[in-house]
């Protein structure tokens, strides 16, 4: 389960109860898990918290799904998200503009697939993470820093894994 | 001499009156009966007793019926309630004229005819009634377009309604999905249950996995009904999509001892239109055909599916020589949740979609049904 220990994850749903089992199953599995039941509270977490992935419902009283969205990428704009949407169609979905999500999934979501989807995004936040240290590497390379720059460029590297 | 002469000029000049008269008098008639004879409307006179003596050109086109066939019969026996015409006219015998709208008559083929009608009197010089005249108004086929507009109005009312539940229930079906799952894994991981009782908890919090995909099923059909999807349109083999679909199905014959035939019209069918949608029609109407050899017996089910290009449309037909569509059920084929499947096996969405579907893209669903001998159901979809 070493693989699935360093997913961090972060659920947004005001259906609280619907969190309750999804973290319990997911947190058993070996995953770590924050649940927030509105897209503020998800905000507040995510300004705390480095996250890999969030799976966020897109119907929400106060912010709604695609802003929470658009406002956690705007934060860690590494992070995956995942939207569940309780519409019959995933491209009514995408034409409400939230081209972002790295997956819709129809509410109610089969657990198998909601954790397929969890690794997939994983998996792709990792490529961007591994593509962006390299590029910042290669430019604290190619720019020669002294002692103090290196601090700051090594800062700028821990923040991209999330590990401030 | 004098007044002989005077005489013979007032005769002149009453004869030239009388031409005048006469001229006049053969206008008017032409142009009553060329009114008579060219109106669409239903225009009769009946006599004091309300027995026909005149019925117009249009009365045929109206009910059916030439003034042949109605001369001499009273005018109320024409009325689907002959004693509420009566009343009508008889009303009308007081007042010396009436309307009455929505007077339902009986044309001569049986089918009811809706008529907006109105009387007058007619008298004499003296000022006596010898009988009436009376103009129908065929209102038949408006009255059946506000009907089916009310009935559009209607569904697509349900729709809403049905689209707006449907999304909500989602919400909790999420919850008990989750619950559930999370009870298996409990379940599993229990110290102390005895193996009974361990197979007995697992078999339950199956069958709770089960019935919220059911639901799930149901509300996403629901929502996919409503939704007005942008179709996707391009050029596609229509004989590929309907080979895909007999293929999909192909479980759902396997041990039975159906036969699914595909009479094609030669070479590939190029349409332009939706193929994921025209599967998801095909599918449900071969499903459906394969029930219906299924109850049965299946002994002999035939299953054919025909194609066919007519000028710029298409025809798909897929005839099953199944248990037919009982009478009482044929009107409510495309009803939105009717069905005669058993509880947990028809949503009663399935025929209504198709309609929506194939509507969508242009065409027509249609099916022709015979008790003990099968049904045939037919998708008719223009080319381009």
């Amino acid at each position: 389960m070493s693989d699935q220990e360093n997913i961090r994850i972060l659920l947004v749903d005001d259906e609280e109860t619907l969190l309750e089992f999804l973290s319990k199953r997911l947190l058993k599995q070996g995953y770590t898990v924050k649940a927030a039941f509105s897209g503020e509270a998800a905000i507040n977490v995510a300004k705390e918290e480095p996250f890999d992935v969030a799976v966020v419902d897109l119907k929400m009283p106060g912010m709604d799904g695609v802003e929470t969205q658009e406002k956690l990428k705007e934060i860690q704009p590494l992070l995956q998200c995942i939207v569940l949407t309780g519409h019959g169609s995933i491209q009514s979905a995408l034409e409400s503009g939230q081209q972002e999500a790295f997956q819709y999934l129809l509410k109610p979501v089969d657990y198998d697939q909601l954790v397929a989807a969890i690794k997939d995004a994983y998996k792709k936040k990792m490529e961007l993470q591994s593509t962006k240290f390299r590029e910042e590497v290669e430019k604290i390379q190619a720019s020669g820093l002294g002692a103090h720059g290196i601090r700051k460029a090594i800062g700028k590297l821990q923040k991209i894994y999330g590990i401030e | 001499m004098e007044s002989n002469s005077s005489l013979s000029a007032d005769l002149k000049k009453v004869a030239r009156e009388l031409q005048s008269h006469k001229i006049e008098l053969h206008q008017t008639r032409a142009y009553l009966q060329c009114i008579l004879q060219n109106s669409t409307e239903l225009i009769f006179a009946t006599d004091a007793e309300g027995v026909l003596v005149s019925f117009s050109k249009g009365g045929v086109k109206v009910l059916g019926y030439s003034l042949e066939e109605v001369f001499g019969r009273p005018i109320s026996d024409l009325a689907e309630d002959p004693e509420s015409f009566a009343s009508v006219i008889a009303g009308c015998q007081q007042e010396g004229c009436a309307v009455a709208l929505d007077v339902a008559f009986r044309h001569k083929g049986g089918e009811a005819v809706y008529c907006n009608v109105s009387l007058m009197d007619l008298t004499n010089r003296e000022g006596q009634r010898v009988g009436s005249v009376g103009i129908c108004q065929d209102i038949t086929r408006q009255k059946k377009l506000q009907e089916d507009l009310i009935q559009v109005d209607r569904l697509a009312e349900i729709g809403r309604i049905a689209a707006g539940v449907a999304h909500e229930i989602n919400n909790p079906v999420a919850v008990i999905n989750e619950a559930s799952g999370w009870a298996a894994e409990v379940i599993a991981d229990a110290k102390g249950l005895s193996p009974d009782d361990r197979e007995e908890l697992e078999g339950v919090v199956t069958k709770i996995k089960a019935q919220t995909l059911r639901c799930r099923n149901i509300t996403h059909k629901l929502l996919g009904f409503v939704r007005d999807s942008d179709l996707a349109k391009k050029e596609f083999d229509l004989h590929e999509t309907l080979k895909e679909t007999v293929d999909l199905l192909k479980s759902e014959v396997k041990y039975t001892s159906i036969e699914i035939d595909m009479n094609f019209v030669e070479g590939p069918l190029p349409v332009v239109s939706d193929a994921r949608l025209l599967e998801q029609v095909f599918v449900n109407i071969v499903a459906n055909a394969i029930h219906a050899v299924v109850a049965k017996g299946g002994e002999n089910g035939r299953i054919e599916i025909r194609t066919l290009k007519r000028d710029s449309q298409i025809e798909v037909s897929i005839e099953d020589n199944g248990g037919g569509i009982p009478e009482e059920h044929q009107d409510k084929v495309f009803e939105l949740f009717y069905t005669t499947k058993p509880p947990g096996k028809g949503t009663g969405l399935g025929l209504p979609i198709c309609q929506n579907i194939v509507r969508n893209l242009g065409g027509e669903l249609s099916f022709e049904t015979t008790v003990g001998v099968g049904t045939t159901f037919t998708v008719q979809i223009p080319a381009q």
